[in-house]
């Protein structure tokens, strides 16, 4: 079955308040710090919006008297002012800078936490690209959200508040001209924020196709080459890059309009305040300073309006990030420890080793039936199976019948719809998550190592292992030669999710992390990808090293792992169809696994003999 | 292979090729801009000349223009009882700088559109015709930058740095000659802060970059975390690693963190700091003003004039070192393209041929190893094979079988003195190499899906393929029954925006792909591994009965899907082993005979 993709609509939908009220238990440590940089935010706009009142007192009282006296102590004054708002200035942008990254930096250890606890379902249904977009994206954005958009409302609101307070005060019939036109303002810049989001989502999709593309023909180049589909898939490019450029100029059509068309209503807004200002001030009834300060706002205010809006559409447009990280955090694990679980054996980050009793390797399915989270048919039904100590059990069938079931069980990523699996005849709800993983070692067919060293990636089960622990284990795989072959030895990187290996290197050093890790109950799960002969013989027999006096479940690929399996499980269509031992399942002649492995070999001995 | 002089020998020459077509667009943005210029400066006139002549009494020089607009608005003394018209005058001169903003804007955004879609066309269209060698010696992520942020950065230089450079330098100008017309000695106190302001800016811009850098860097870090955290989350679990894993990103994050703030605390001691020089500027021009007003130097309209025009450039300004400093990054990003732009594409010989090709092929004494490698691939191979016959090849991991059949279709150049590789007698390096690949039809060990549907990627051969061809070489490829399962069957998106396949899903694709286009010669490199044996078994079978008469070459380390062939090759290190068919070889007790066992013993067959 193709796996589906998680393609998610980005529509926002409003949250009370920009969803600031959800976000509230990460910004309440930086509220001390949220306050102080508001209350300096409105200070730095109060000195900011008096500014031109110094101009209009320097006319009034000294060019239009005719007089400098005094005029030392007004530079002092004015240069007293810019001293304290550059004090003001840097502690506030140093705040915000401060609040920003807190809070960005809470969000990503909560988000990322909470990913550690959360059960496998939530990763089947969502796809690794999508889940990291929350953990680094979606808080950077609602980081910057909390502190400079917040900021950038109180400056430029302040600001505008000020301005017309003055403006209102020094000449109330000049200052209702400008208010009139503030309504117009709004409405224009409301018209084309709203178009100029939609345009610029447009682009930025548009954009990272062509991305997509760049990256299409550059990993696809081989094949490209042997279709000799070069044309075609070029001529798809340019049809993508003119799409781009006619969608980008209309965006520019759109927004020189804008910006023309704010800066020509303050220019209507100078025109005014010079006629009415101009007809006050001859008549004697206003002075040149006054009319000044207003030629000055009436050039200013507008910005700081435009500003706040598009404040303000930004804020909308984070609602969906907010969203997405407030269901992330809010998703609950399917596998969860109940409390007096947690109370005895501790929690993920918290264990209570001391508790920890041993584990011995007993597993048992009692009664169990089983259906996925996201599914409804049941995969398993009143199934029973008693797996004592150190049995192998193979799990056999073709791909996507679904093997994987029974292992996911075990290893408690899933938990049974009903019924209940024992670990040594005990529930294993029983026990902490983190005391069976810690006894489970785990062989995955694509092989995950993390970037660092191979020392580093080893010891990844068993943290205190010795080197000579590791390469005691090294060899027991026939894996130490590959890291004899290596320059630095344990110490050489390998590379991020170890792609400095072949497949079948990373195989054989996932195989010596699964002994370091020494686990009493082992997962394998056998690689179908395409390594050469040779290498197969050498994961073959590391695979039987392993497996040697542990309770192991293997989904098996191999006839000699299945051959030698003390219990063979056959899987068709989800469902559990024929057990037994190689010898007893092959006397059901005409049976599925009859079938199964017999038809090679057939194959193989018609044309060898 | 660098022979020959560079296509674009240097950094302009590159520049030059990118701004065909947008140049002019450039030139007429640039124009606009001037009319914008001046325009903004013409406000503070009015306002000077309504203060002085209609509200003071003030005599002074008037320029050209301002007199032609006093004239034609009806003369000093009808404004003075009408001071809407100077209103008007300002309206009007606004709609006016309106307008030419609009064009200037719309001129610049064409230009810069149309630029850096001819940058990404151009790279697109050579890395399409630059060799596979080249692609295999170069990292893919690296090229995706280049073609992606480098292009960015250099569409910045010319379409917003240069040009707000220009502008910004056409400002100053037209502000400090309206300065200047005012008094001299004002015009000094304003300036001499404009070095000091630039220097400053520039110097930090430079210095703030790197740090930037490096918290991209870190930032790096900490997401690859989270990334690895994320696809081995099995391991961290089946392992009990959340504590771990845990303290490992906070502990990054900490630092990640620290690193932003240090950052942000620099950025806010130069903004705040630059703040303050601008504001002692203003002020300066301030508290001078009044005493040359006072002292009568200056009228009151021209001091008020004046505190417009220092306000007006003191952003610009600021912008400037910051420009210049953005600009040096660029030389950078345009090397970067250029050294793809001279990367030499591949190409045919002069007198390249189109013969048939369903006729017998011979590989002579092939011998290969890479450039910078020192040592062989391939050593002296030589094998044939009769038109319309299987050749199976067997050999391991670094055995040189996938390079042996790149070599044949040309997607490494098989040197002079290494050998020949000849098609009905033709040697492969005289025929053309389209046409030689058109005709080959190989498919991939690792398979690549097009963000396409299903049916677009099977028929991608051809342009007029019909929906009977596509689900014939579907049928034929045992795919048609799985893709009629899906929701949206042959219309499922796939690659790398779309649903995801499975590898045996994706490699029988593959060979329905190459199905579609019925080449004389087929080449599976491979190209089953992921295929169960049964479905091996009916693809081969249908392929016998419906792809006959072509040529066919299968590799596999499967004995099971090579024993049918007319004649089998063992490969190892480079070498031919051992040949012959499955019975000789078996007898032979070699190679061939060892992997078998291995193989029918259980040691690497697969049952599922």
């Amino acid at each position: 079955m193709p796996e589906k993709i998680n393609l998610k609509q980005t529509k926002a939908t409003r949250l009370p308040l920009f969803g600031l009220p959800r976000l509230f238990p990460f910004l309440k440590p930086y509220i001390p710090k949220i306050l102080t940089m508001i209350f300096l935010a409105c200070m730095v706009s109060l000195i900011d919006s008096s500014i031109p009142l110094f101009n209009r007192y320097a006319l009034n009282n000294y060019i239009a008297k005719g007089t400098v006296k005094g005029i030392g102590y007004f530079a002092l004054l004015y240069a007293g002012m810019l001293l304290v708002k550059l004090a003001m200035d840097f502690t506030s942008a140093n705040m915000v800078g401060e609040i920003e990254m807190s809070i960005d930096r809470d969000l990503r250890n909560a988000a990322f936490n909470h990913l550690q606890e959360l059960s496998f379902s939530y990763f089947n249904q969502n796809n690794v690209g999508y889940i990291h977009a929350r953990v680094m994206s979606d808080t950077g954005k609602i980081g910057v959200m909390c502190a400079w958009r917040m900021m950038d409302i109180v400056w430029n609101g302040s600001y505008v508040l000020f301005v017309l307070i003055v403006m209102v005060t020094i000449n109330l019939r000049l200052a209702l001209y400008i208010l009139a036109l503030i309504p117009i303002a709004v409405v224009l810049v409301i018209f084309f924020q709203k178009r100029l989001i939609v345009l610029n989502r447009q682009i930025r999709e548009l954009n990272s196709a062509i991305t997509g593309n760049f990256n299409e023909g550059i990993t696809g180049a081989k094949a490209i080459k042997t279709l000799v589909v070069e044309d075609k898939i070029q001529h798809d490019f340019t049809e993508d890059t003119e799409k781009y450029r006619k969608n980008a100029v209309h965006a520019t059509h759109f927004s020189a309009l804008f910006t023309s068309s704010v800066t020509m209503l303050s220019s209507c807004a100078l025109a005014l305040v010079l006629w009415r200002g101009g007809v006050l001030t001859m008549e004697g009834v206003m002075e040149i300073g006054t009319l000044s300060v207003f030629l000055s706002y009436s050039l200013g205010i507008l910005e700081p309006i435009q500003n706040i809006i598009v404040t303000f559409s930004e804020l909308i447009a984070v609602q969906v990030n907010v969203e997405r990280f407030i269901k992330l955090i809010e998703t609950e694990s399917d596998v969860a420890d109940s409390p007096e679980v947690i109370a005895k054996y501790g929690d993920t980050f918290n264990p209570k080793k001391e508790n920890w009793e041993e584990l011995y390797g007993d597993v048992e399915f009692k009664d169990v039936s089983f259906h996925y989270p996201d599914g409804t048919e049941y995969v398993l039904e009143h199934f029973n199976l008693k797996v004592p100590q150190g049995t192998n059990v193979a799990i056999v069938g073709e791909t996507g019948a679904g093997k994987s079931t029974l292992v996911n069980l075990v290893c408690r990523f899933f938990e049974p719809t009903s019924g209940e699996v024992l670990i040594d005849g005990r529930n294993a709800k029983e026990r902490s998550q983190l005391w069976l993983h810690s006894n489970i070692g785990y062989v995955l067919q694509t092989p995950h190592l993390f970037s660092g060293s191979v020392r580093d990636n080893l010891r990844y089960g068993n943290p205190d292992a010795t080197d000579e622990e590791i390469w005691n284990a090294l060899r027991l795989v026939s894996a130490d030669k590959i890291v004899e072959r290596m320059e630095e030895g344990l110490d050489s990187d390998v590379g991020e999710g170890g792609d400095m290996l072949s497949t079948g290197e990373k195989q054989l050093l996932s195989f010596a992390r699964a002994i370091l890790a020494n686990p009493r109950i082992l997962v394998l799960d056998e690689a179908t990808s395409s390594i050469d002969t040779v290498t197969e013989k050498a994961i073959q027999d590391a695979i039987s090293v392993v497996i040697k006096g542990r309770t192991s479940f293997m989904i098996a690929h191999r006839l000699s792992t299945v051959v030698d399996a003390d219990i063979i499980l056959v899987v068709k269509d989800g469902k559990i169809i024929e057990r037994g031992k190689h010898k007893e399942l092959m006397k059901n002649i005409g049976g599925y696994y009859h079938q199964l492995f017999s038809r090679q070999f057939e194959e193989m001995e018609a044309k060898a003999i | 292979m660098k022979n020959t002089k560079e296509k674009f020998p240097t950094k302009t020459s590159l520049v030059l090729f990118y701004l065909k077509g947008s140049v002019h667009f450039f030139l007429l943005g640039v124009i606009f801009s001037i009319g914008v210029a001046f325009l903004d400066m013409v406000n503070p006139k009015i306002i000077q000349y309504t203060v002085d002549y209609l509200l003071g009494d003030a005599e002074s020089e008037m320029p050209v223009y301002m007199q032609i607009i006093v004239n034609l608005s009806g003369g000093k003394e009808y404004l003075k009882t009408h001071i809407f018209v100077i209103a008007l005058i300002v309206f009007a001169i606004a709609f006016l700088c309106a307008c030419f903003r609009y064009f200037n804007k719309l001129f610049n955004s064409m230009a810069a559109e149309k630029l850096i879609c001819r940058m990404r066309d151009v790279l697109f269209e050579h890395i399409c015709h630059l060799p596979f060698a080249w692609h295999s010696e170069n990292h893919t992520g690296d090229i995706i930058q280049r073609c992606t942020s480098d292009v960015e950065t250099i569409k910045m230089f010319l379409s917003e740095q240069i040009t707000s450079l220009f502008r910004i330098m056409i400002m100053l100008i037209l502000a400090v000659n309206f300065m200047l017309q005012i008094d001299l000695k004002l015009s000094i106190v304003s300036l001499v802060f404009i070095p000091l302001i630039v220097l400053y800016s520039f110097f930090f811009h430079n210095k703030i970059g790197r740090a930037f850098e490096n918290a991209d860097i870190e930032e790096g870090k900490l997401s690859a975390i989270a990334q690895e955290n994320l696809t081995g989350v099995r391991v961290v679990r089946a392992f009990g690693r959340e504590k771990f894993e845990r303290e490992r990103f906070e502990t990054k994050n900490k630092e990640y963190t620290k690193m932003w703030i240090r950052l942000m605390r620099l950025l806010a001691a130069f903004w705040t700091s630059n703040d303050m020089i601008s504001g002692m500027q203003g002020m300066a021009v301030v508290v001078m003003g009044t005493i040359f007003c006072v002292q009568g130097n200056i009228t009151v309209g021209e001091f008020i004039a004046f505190v417009s025009y220092n306000a007006m450039i003191s952003w610009p300004v600021r912008m400037l070192g910051r420009v210049i400093s953005d600009m040096s990054k660029a030389g950078v990003s345009i090397d970067r393209l250029r050294y793809i732009m001279n990367s030499e594409e591949e190409n045919d010989k002069e007198n390249a041929i189109t013969p048939p090709l369903d006729k017998d092929i011979e590989f002579r004494n092939v011998s290969f190893s890479f450039e910078n490698g020192n040592t062989e691939i391939l050593k002296k191979v030589s094998f044939k094979i009769k038109a319309g016959e299987t050749l199976g090849v067997l050999g391991g991991t670094g055995s040189g079988k996938s390079t042996l059949m790149y070599l044949f279709d040309r997607l490494y150049n098989l040197p002079e003195d290494g050998g020949s590789i000849t098609v009905g007698g033709v040697d492969i390096r005289d025929i053309k190499m389209h046409y030689l690949r058109k005709n080959i039809g190989l498919v991939l060990q690792e398979p690549f899906l097009f963000s396409r549907t299903l049916y677009e990627n099977i028929g991608i051969t051809k342009k007029s393929a019909k929906m009977e061809d596509i689900r014939k070489a579907a049928k034929m490829a045992s795919l048609d029954e799985t893709i009629r399962n899906f929701d949206e069957g042959y219309d499922t998106f796939v690659g790398e925006r779309g649903v995801t396949l499975s590898g045996g899903q994706k490699q029988r694709t593959a060979i329905a792909q190459m199905l579609v286009s019925e080449p004389p010669i087929m080449i599976f490199d491979d190209s089953l591994s992921a295929v169960d044996t049964e479905t091996d078994a009916k693809i081969r079978a249908a392929l016998d009965k419906n792809a006959g008469q072509a040529t066919t070459i299968i590799i596999s380390h499967r004995i099971t899907t090579l024993m049918h062939a007319d004649h089998i090759i063992v490969l190892s290190h480079g070498e031919l082993v051992e040949e012959g068919k499955h019975e000789e070889l078996l007898d032979k007790n070699g190679l061939y005979r060892r992997i078998y066992d291995i193989q029918i013993q259980g040691g690497g067959e697969d049952i599922a």
